[in-house]
C-alpha cells in the first residue's frame, strides 16, 4: 500500500471545484473517483506555518511560529524566520520513518535545513538557493541537479512588470520538480510519498487581476487573462503524468494549504496606528520605508505591526519590551481599543471594510514562542497588510514591494482517491489538521493522541 | 534511519587524525549514533594490509582497501571513519566517487610541528635515513583541493575541530541539528529578500 500527497500551494476551490472543473480532466477524475471538498486552513491561512500545520496536526501556536517571520524574544529587532529547525514536532514522516516506511518528500515547506529522513529529501523556497546544500541524503542533490537540468527553488525577483519572465519560470520549475518527482518515484522503493508545487501561488500572485473580473483592474481581452487557466491545465497535465507511473491501487490526495481570493488593496498599518496616536517615529519618511528602517520613538509608542497578507500587531509593554510603554495592568484595556479601532477600519469611501481581529489564546491550545499580541485580516483578506512607513495615507493600491493582485483565502481544496474507500462526492467541514491523522491511518498506524484533526472517513 | 556516511582523514604522520577521530567518535556516540566503525591506518596495516609496504603502488593498494572497506559499511548505514595518511590526492578522489557518501576532512599541520609532535618517533628515523618513502620526508603529500573540513590543528584545539567536523556533519544533513540552526547573514538576507519580494514579509 503507497500513499501519495500531491500538494498544490494555494489551488483554490472557486476555480479547481467549480469555473476549471471541465478544463482539469485529471483532477476531476480524481474529483469523480473519491472525495473532495474545501479545506480549511490554519489562522493564519499562510504557506508558514500551513503546511506544517497540516503534516504534523498541530496549531501554530503549538508550533510556536506564527508567519514565515517571528519574534525570538521581547526585544525589537530579534526575529528569526521559521524553518525546519523550528519544527519541533513530528511531521507525518516522522511518524512513517520510524515505523519503517520509506519516503519521498519534494518542496514541502519548513524543511530547509535539511533532516535526516527514512529516505529522500529535497527541501523547500527557504533554501537560500541551489548552492546550499537541498538534499537529503547529500548526494542525492547530483541526481536532482541532472534529473531537473538545473533544479529551480523558486521564482527569483518575483516584483517586476516583466510578467513573461515570470510566467516562464514559473512553467520551467513546475515541469523540473515533476521530472524529478517521477523520477523519484520511479527509481526508489518509497511507501509515503509527498510533493509541494508553488507555482499555483506564484502565478496567483502575479497574475490574478488578468483573469479575475471581480478584480479592480481587470481589462477584458488582455494579453494575460488566460495564464493561470492554461498553467492549471498544464499542472493537471503533470499530475496526469505521475500517476500513470504510480501503482493503481494508490491512495492518492490532492491538498492545498489555503485559497486564493482577489485583493481590493493594501491597509498601511502602520500609518493606522501613527494616525491613531499609538505608534511614533523619530522622523517620517517622505516615501514609502520598511518599518524595519526607520527610527521608532518607542518612549511613544504603544504598537507597531508587521506587513504580509494579514498584520500581526505586537505591543510595547512595560517590563515585556526593552522600552515598554503599556503599563502591565492596562494591556488588556489598550488592546480590546486597539481591536475595536482595527475592526472600525473603513475604506476610501467610508465604507467599513470588515476587518478581522483575534487574540492568539483565544484560537490557539498553546501558544508557544512569543506570538503576536494581535492577528488582523483586513476586511477578512479582501485587504493586505502593508508594513512600509511613508505612505502618507492608510490605504495604497501598490504593495510596498510591488504588484500583487490576489491574497490568500480560508479554504483550500482536499481531494482523494482511495480505493480501499467507499465514499463519494463532496464533502464538508474538512480541516487541514485532518490530513496527517487520515495518512497514518491509511498506513494502520496508531494516531498520536495530541494530533488535533480528525479521521476523514 | 541514519545513512551511511565516511569521513575520510587525510594529513601527515602526527597531525591529529587519530586523536580527532577518537574524540569525534565519543561526541557521536553521545549524540545517539549507534552503527560508527574506524579503521585506523596503523591498525588496518597490522590485518588488513599486513604485508604491504609504503612504495607508491602498495601505498595505493592499502588505500584502496581501507576504501573498499569503508564503501560496504557505509553502503549499510555505517557511519565509518578512516584515520589513515592516505597522501595521494587521486586515490582519495577516486574513492570520494565510488563511495559518494563521503567527507574528506584535511587535518593540516605544518610539518616542522609533526615532527617537533614525532609521537611514534617516526620522524626521527625518517630523517636518519632508517624509514624510505616517508610521507613529508622522503615521499610527497598531496593537500586536498576541496575537502569538506580542514582542521588546522596546530592553531586549535582537539574540541574545536571536532565541533567543525560535527556543525559540517548537520549542515550537510548527516547528523540532526542538535540546537537550532541559524542562517548565515548572508543567507538570512537572501531568503528575507525573497518572502519580501513574494509579497509573505
Amino acid at each position: 500500500m503507497k500513499v501519495l500527497v500531491l500538494g498544490l500551494d494555494c489551488a483554490t476551490p472557486q476555480l479547481v471545484f467549480d469555473r476549471w472543473r471541465q478544463d482539469l480532466p485529471t483532477l476531476s477524475g480524481l474529483m469523480d473517483q473519491g472525495i473532495y471538498g474545501k479545506l480549511e486552513s490554519s489562522n493564519p491561512p499562510i504557506t508558514v506555518p500551513a503546511w506544517s500545520c497540516m503534516m504534523s496536526s498541530k496549531d501554530p501556536g503549538q508550533l510556536g511560529f506564527y508567519g514565515f517571520r517571528n519574534r525570538k524574544d521581547h526585544s525589537y529587532d530579534g526575529l528569526f524566520f521559521a524553518n525546519s529547525s523550528s519544527v519541533k514536532e513530528d511531521r507525518v514522516w516522522d511518524i512513517l520513518g520510524r515505523a519503517g516506511k520509506k519516503v519521498i518528500l519534494v518542496g514541502i515547506p519548513q524543511t530547509y535545513p535539511p533532516r535526516p529522513v527514512n529516505g529522500d529529501l529535497i527541501t523547500c523556497f527557504l533554501t537560500p538557493d541551489t548552492r546550499s546544500q537541498y538534499t537529503y541524503p547529500p548526494a542525492l542533490k547530483a541526481e536532482v541537479e541532472r534529473i531537473a537540468e538545473g533544479y529551480i527553488l523558486d521564482v527569483d525577483d518575483f516584483r517586476t512588470e516583466d510578467k513573461q519572465r515570470i510566467l516562464d519560470t514559473i512553467h520551467s520549475m513546475t515541469v523540473k520538480r515533476f521530472r524529478v518527482m517521477r523520477h523519484l518515484l520511479a527509481n526508489r522503493d518509497w511507501d509515503f510519498a509527498m510533493m509541494v508545487e508553488m507555482g499555483i501561488d506564484r502565478i496567483h500572485h502575479g497574475f490574478w487581476k488578468y483573469m479575475d473580473p471581480g478584480h479592480p483592474k481587470y481589462e477584458a481581452g488582455n494579453p494575460w487573462e488566460n495564464s493561470i487557466h492554461d498553467y492549471y491545465k498544464v499542472v493537471d497535465q503533470e499530475i496526469a503524468r505521475v500517476l500513470a507511473g504510480v501503482p493503481s491501487d494508490t491512495v492518492v490526495y490532492v491538498v492545498s494549504d489555503h485559497g486564493a481570493r482577489s485583493m481590493l488593496g493594501g491597509i498601511c498599518v502602520n500609518e493606522w496606528l501613527m494616525q491613531k496616536g499609538y505608534l511614533t517615529l523619530k522622523e517620517v519618511p517622505t516615501s514609502p520605508t520598511p518599518i524595519g528602517k526607520v527610527e521608532i520613538d518607542w518612549s511613544k509608542t504603544m504598537a507597531w505591526g508587521e506587513g504580509g497578507y494579514y498584520s500581526r500587531i505586537f505591543m510595547n509593554v512595560q517590563g515585556r519590551e526593552p522600552q515598554g510603554m503599556i503599563p502591565a495592568a492596562d494591556y488588556e484595556k489598550v488592546r480590546s481599543e486597539l481591536i475595536a479601532g482595527l475592526q472600525g477600519i473603513a475604506d476610501e469611501k467610508g465604507r467599513n471594510i470588515g476587518t478581522v481581529v483575534h487574540r492568539p489564546e483565544e484560537i490557539y491550545r498553546k501558544c508557544n514562542g512569543v506570538p503576536p499580541d494581535l492577528l488582523t485580516y483586513f476586511g477578512n483578506l479582501d485587504w493586505r497588510s502593508v508594513g512600509s512607513v511613508g505612505m502618507g495615507s492608510i490605504w495604497t493600491y501598490e504593495n510596498d514591494t510591488g504588484p500583487d493582485d490576489a491574497n490568500h483565502d480560508w479554504h483550500g481544496i482536499f481531494i482523494r482517491r482511495s480505493p480501499g474507500r467507499s465514499g463519494r462526492g463532496e464533502v464538508q467541514g474538512l480541516r487541514l489538521f485532518d490530513i496527517a491523522p487520515t495518512i497514518l491511518q491509511d498506513f494502520g498506524l496508531p494516531i498520536p493522541g495530541d494530533m488535533i484533526g480528525k479521521i476523514i472517513a | 534511519m541514519h545513512t551511511g556516511l565516511t569521513i575520510w582523514f587525510t594529513g601527515l604522520s602526527g597531525s591529529g587524525k587519530t586523536t580527532i577521530s577518537r574524540e569525534l567518535e565519543m561526541r557521536l556516540r553521545e549524540r545517539g549514533v549507534r552503527k560508527l566503525e574506524v579503521l585506523d591506518g596503523d591498525v588496518v596495516r597490522t590485518n588488513l594490509s599486513k604485508g604491504l609496504g609504503f612504495s607508491k603502488e602498495d601505498r595505493d593498494a592499502n588505500i584502496r582497501r581501507i576504501g573498499f572497506v569503508a564503501k560496504l559499511l557505509t553502503r549499510n548505514g555505517v557511519l565509518v571513519m578512516t584515520a589513515a595518511i592516505s597522501p595521494y590526492r587521486n586515490v582519495r578522489d577516486e574513492i570520494r566517487m565510488d563511495i559518494g557518501d563521503f567527507l574528506e576532512v584535511y587535518t593540516k599541520c605544518p610539518l616542522d610541528t609533526c615532527i617537533e609532535r614525532d609521537v611514534k618517533g617516526l620522524y626521527k628515523k625518517a630523517i636518519a635515513g632508517e624509514i624510505p618513502h616517508f610521507t613529508g620526508v622522503s615521499d610527497p603529500y598531496e593537500e586536498p583541493i576541496n575537502p569538506e573540513v580542514v582542521c588546522e590543528t596546530d592553531k586549535e584545539s582537539v574540541e574545536g575541530s571536532t565541533d567543525k567536523i560535527l556543525g559540517r556533519m548537520e549542515q550537510l544533513g548527516y547528523l540532526p541539528p542538535a540546537g537550532a540552526v541559524e542562517y548565515a547573514p548572508e543567507e538570512e538576507e537572501k531568503v528575507r529578500e525573497r518572502l519580501a519580494s513574494l509579497g509573505y514579509i
